[in-house]
């Protein structure tokens, strides 16, 4: 035999397509997947929540509390007088599921949270910034507002499905997933969910007061000291812009017919 | 405040994709260049995988010769194939660099026969391995080592 | 690709095909796939290492990516003029966590 010097074509073992064309269809064709995935499961959340009624909830979580809370002592003042606020809201709200149960967060950062079981928390900063009751009984209105709505559950179910979804598709630890499910708090509550516990919060204030005036104080404080920001990071973020929460909070009162002047109720952290 | 968020979460990867991706298909396109000028030097030395040998070749010395190359994955290649890895199929962005690979070691193999005086190299064999750490999340070096083998031989006058 | 079904290359994992004699040797010709499996696969793989038994999902995807390397590597033949490939080999490697490189491999000659 004969050797002959010779060299193949070049390009057989390399596809001569323009790699970031894969990239680009990969990453579109991933995308349009995975949301109509999400679309999928929020609707399987959807369809569960229809079925774990409120007193099941309150069977489950009725002493729940998350873990990593460092809460303030049971005889401190302003947990007494924030649990009997509550009490004075709640009773304006016929079909109340079940009762509701404060906690405060030893936090310096102003949040309140509504969590399963009728539990809802507020921090100390929140506590130290409103001015007067009405400020604080909006708050506590609006975390009611997502009791009422079931956001709090829809999260926890959006939180669980997710995580598992990606838990089966990444093979991650199935187990850490029992760690963070019960770890999942309001930021999952969308902005529409929010609006509408603004719009509770509104008529329960109003209900307990006969105006509703101070009621958007905290917003009206936030939207002051707050730089403004791009319109897409708000976009992006879980809460409508304060500016805006303010302003349908006027057009509610507006379109109810309820006083924005009233008589200002003083904050009374004493226990006489 | 945000607006930093955004960039370190988006922003920055993007860049860092892009950077790897302009940088490392630069690099490609040099590397083939030069495999092909060496290819094209070498062009008439032959290297074969099997082991008869033609009757009429008389062989006076013969010695084992090897050639290997460990390449890295980019960047954007890893995220190219992570992404593949969820709907399957050919990972092309991968295919010019095991090409690339292994022509550079079959050509460091025949460079060092050349070198050392051999005339042909018979049984070839090639091996490829992974090195090194490829995590999922792109962190960690990731290599291949690509490595070519085979007996070179001395041949006594030139073969026709 | 399906060029190589057009030529009438033969190719043997033997020094030389069987009854025929090498005229030419040109070289080494190569070729080369690398396939990603998707999470269908992984999860019934997943599922299967419970149970045991044969991957059937793994055992296409393989088979698949050799008859492609494979006739990479017959059309890099049929390129030089050869016809036929002797002393085949394959080889199966991981490249990275869920892609796997096969690659066939054999010298490019003329029988008669």
């Amino acid at each position: 035999m004969k050797f002959i010097a010779k060299k193949p074509r070049e390009g057989i073992n390399v596809s001569d397509e323009h790699p970031l064309v894969e990239a680009g269809t990969l990453v579109v064709g991933l995308t349009a997947i995975f949301i109509v995935i999400a679309l999928l499961l929020v609707f399987i959340v959807e369809i569960a929540l229809y079925f774990v009624p409120a007193e099941t909830e309150a069977e489950l979580f009725w002493d729940w509390i998350p873990e990593d809370l460092v809460t303030v002592s049971p005889n401190d003042e302003r947990l007494y007088r924030t649990q009997l606020l509550v009490d004075r809201l709640v009773d304006h709200w016929a079909d109340a599921p079940y009762d509701f149960r404060v906690e405060i967060d030893d936090s310096s950062v102003a949040n309140a949270m509504a969590l399963p079981g009728g539990l809802i928390i507020v921090t100390q900063g929140l506590l130290d910034q409103v001015e007067s009751e009405n400020e604080l009984a909006f708050v506590l209105g609006h975390e009611l507002g997502h009791f009422r709505n079931r956001d709090h559950l829809r999260a926890l179910g959006r939180g669980v499905v997710m995580g598992l979804f990606f838990a089966v598709i990444t093979g991650n630890d199935v187990a850490g997933l029992g760690i963070k499910a019960t770890d999942i708090t309001v930021r999952g509550f969308g902005r529409k969910q929010e609006s509408k516990a603004d719009e509770f919060g509104l008529a329960i204030v109003h209900s307990e007061y006969g105006h509703v005036n101070q009621a958007s104080r905290l917003f009206e404080r936030w939207n002051e000291t707050n730089q403004s920001t791009s319109a897409f990071v708000a976009y992006l973020s879980t809460h409508p812009q304060p500016g805006d929460r303010v302003a349908d909070l006027r057009a509610i009162a507006e379109r109810d017919g309820w006083q924005i002047d009233g008589e200002i109720s003083q904050l009374n952290w004493d226990r006489n | 405040m945000e607006n930093l968020s955004l960039f370190f979460n988006f922003g920055l990867p993007l860049i860092i994709l892009m950077v790897a991706y302009f940088i490392g298909s630069t690099i490609e396109k040099k590397h083939f260049a030069n495999i092909r000028e060496r290819e094209d030097a070498l062009h008439g030395f032959p290297v074969v995988s099997f082991d008869t040998m033609p009757d009429d070749w008389n062989v006076s010395s013969s010695d084992m010769v090897t050639g290997s190359i460990v390449i890295s994955l980019d960047y954007f290649k890893r995220v190219i194939a992570g992404l593949r890895g969820l709907i399957g199929g050919r990972i092309k962005t991968y295919e010019p660099l095991l090409e690339r690979a292994r022509r550079e070691a079959l050509l460091r193999m025949t460079e060092s026969a050349r070198t050392q005086g051999y005339d042909a190299i018979f049984n070839v064999r090639l091996e490829t391995s992974r090195l090194a750490n490829a995590s999922r999340d792109g962190k960690g070096t990731a290599g291949v080592e690509m490595l070519a083998f085979g007996t070179a031989v001395k041949l006594k006058g030139r073969f026709g | 690709m399906n060029v190589s079904s057009t030529h009438s290359i033969v190719i043997s994992n033997t020094e030389s095909i069987p009854g025929r004699n090498i005229v030419e040797f040109y070289g080494v010709v190569t070729g080369n796939t690398v396939r990603a499996k998707h999470v269908g696969r992984d999860i019934m793989a997943g599922l299967k290492n419970i149970v045991g038994g044969e991957l059937r999902g793994y055992t296409e995807l393989l088979q698949d990516s050799r008859k492609e390397a494979t006739e990479r590597m017959i059309e890099q033949a049929a390129s030089m003029g050869a016809n036929a490939v002797v002393n085949v080999r394959f080889a199966t490697s991981s490249i990275s966590q869920g892609a796997a490189e096969l690659f066939a491999y054999g010298t490019a000659v003329r029988v008669s």
